[in-house]
């Protein structure tokens, strides 16, 4: 039974990915890291959670393959566009933060506008 | 000191609420009609979702009044919409190409996992009132993500009418071949735990997933675009 031990070793690495994303959830100093942990470790702890209960109970994987995929297509987005829309209401960044690409990249797109008119 | 009376009302209502429930008898003998639905149910309606048997085909009727509502509410939130002159209180920004892509790709996927819902209501959790939803969900995810969409009002006013009418229909051949309004004795039960079984109610559900789903694509679509720029 070498997959019912792969199936709880992928279920137990989900549960621990699950729980470091809650520590995270409480732990994290601003919005945007705590939607990197929340996101990250949601993706793949429920990921590997999901696979893992496929490889135990095999009559179901073709079921949680296509449960993982739409959590691969929808989570992502979903966080990204909720990262967007909290940048652009101007949430501020935690203290010490050394890198904002995203505000260099509007400031430069506004100034090649400015030079464009 | 309001504080303090909100705390005795709810007290005294907990009180109450406990002295009236502690008079029902949890857990034990069903009551007559739904130790019929339990004992009867699979066999009378041949649907092995008891609570679809139920809210279709024993309350069918009131499932009829339920639709019924939901088209007097979304036509009177139309007309009220229509009305008013909503101003948009902040500035909609366009969304990121990613979140284009993504919705583009999900729409289809969300409709078939809607209709899926439906159709299979009579076997599996859930019937024409979740999968119309979802449906509604993904009419909704396209709206936000893209400005361009529009979904066709006509059209979708059509479907809904034409799914109110099959029920109806399907209600009054029941009148006629059957028996009683509604009655489920018209095409053969078939047999249980498949998708072609339990006689009507699969076909009801399917009509009440499609009215369900384009009313609220509907609703959606008036909500979002009635509202004017400043």
């Amino acid at each position: 039974m070498v997959y019912r031990a792969l199936g709880e070793f992928l279920i137990l690495v989900g549960s621990l990915f699950l729980f470091l994303a809650g520590i995270g959830l409480l732990r994290m100093p601003d919005v945007y890291n705590r939607m990197q942990t929340g996101t990250k470790a949601t993706t793949l702890g429920a990921l590997s959670l999901i696979m893992g209960v496929g490889i135990y109970h095999p009559q179901w994987f073709f079921k949680t393959a296509i449960i993982s995929l739409f959590i691969l297509l929808t989570n992502p987005v979903s966080s990204h566009a909720l990262a967007r829309a909290s940048h652009n209401k101007g949430i501020p960044l935690a203290e010490g933060s050394v890198l904002d690409r995203y505000a260099e990249d509007k400031e430069r797109g506004l100034k090649e506008e400015e030079n464009d008119s | 000191m309001r504080k303090w009376l909100a705390i005795i009302f709810l007290i005294v209502l907990g009180f109450f609420m406990a002295k009236i429930t502690s008079s029902f008898p949890f857990g034990e003998e069903k009551w007559g009609v739904s130790r019929h639905y339990v004992d009867k149910g699979i066999e009378e309606n041949r649907g092995s979702n008891l609570v679809t048997s139920i809210v279709v085909n024993y309350r069918g009727f009131d499932t009829l009044g339920e639709v019924t509502v939901l088209f007097l509410a979304a036509t009177a939130l139309a007309f009220l919409l229509s009305t008013c002159r909503c101003r948009r209180r902040y500035e909609r920004r366009e969304a990121s190409l990613i979140v284009k892509t993504a919705s583009e790709t999900l729409y289809p996927l969300l409709i078939l996992f809607g209709a899926y819902i439906f159709i299979h209501g009579h076997l599996t959790p859930g019937g024409g009132f979740q999968g119309g939803t979802v449906i509604a969900s993904a009419v909704m995810l396209m709206l936000l993500a893209h400005f361009t969409f529009h979904p066709n009002h006509r059209a979708l006013s059509t479907v809904e009418g034409l799914a109110g009418i099959t029920f109806v229909l399907i209600g009054f051949a029941g009148l006629i071949w059957g028996g009683s309004f509604l009655a489920n004795n018209i095409i053969p039960l078939g047999q249980w735990n498949r998708l072609f079984s339990a006689g009507v109610i699969p076909l009801i559900y399917v009509a009440v997933g499609f009215k369900v789903g384009s009313e609220l694509s509907g609703l959606i679509t008036d909500m979002i675009k009635t509202t004017k720029e400043e």
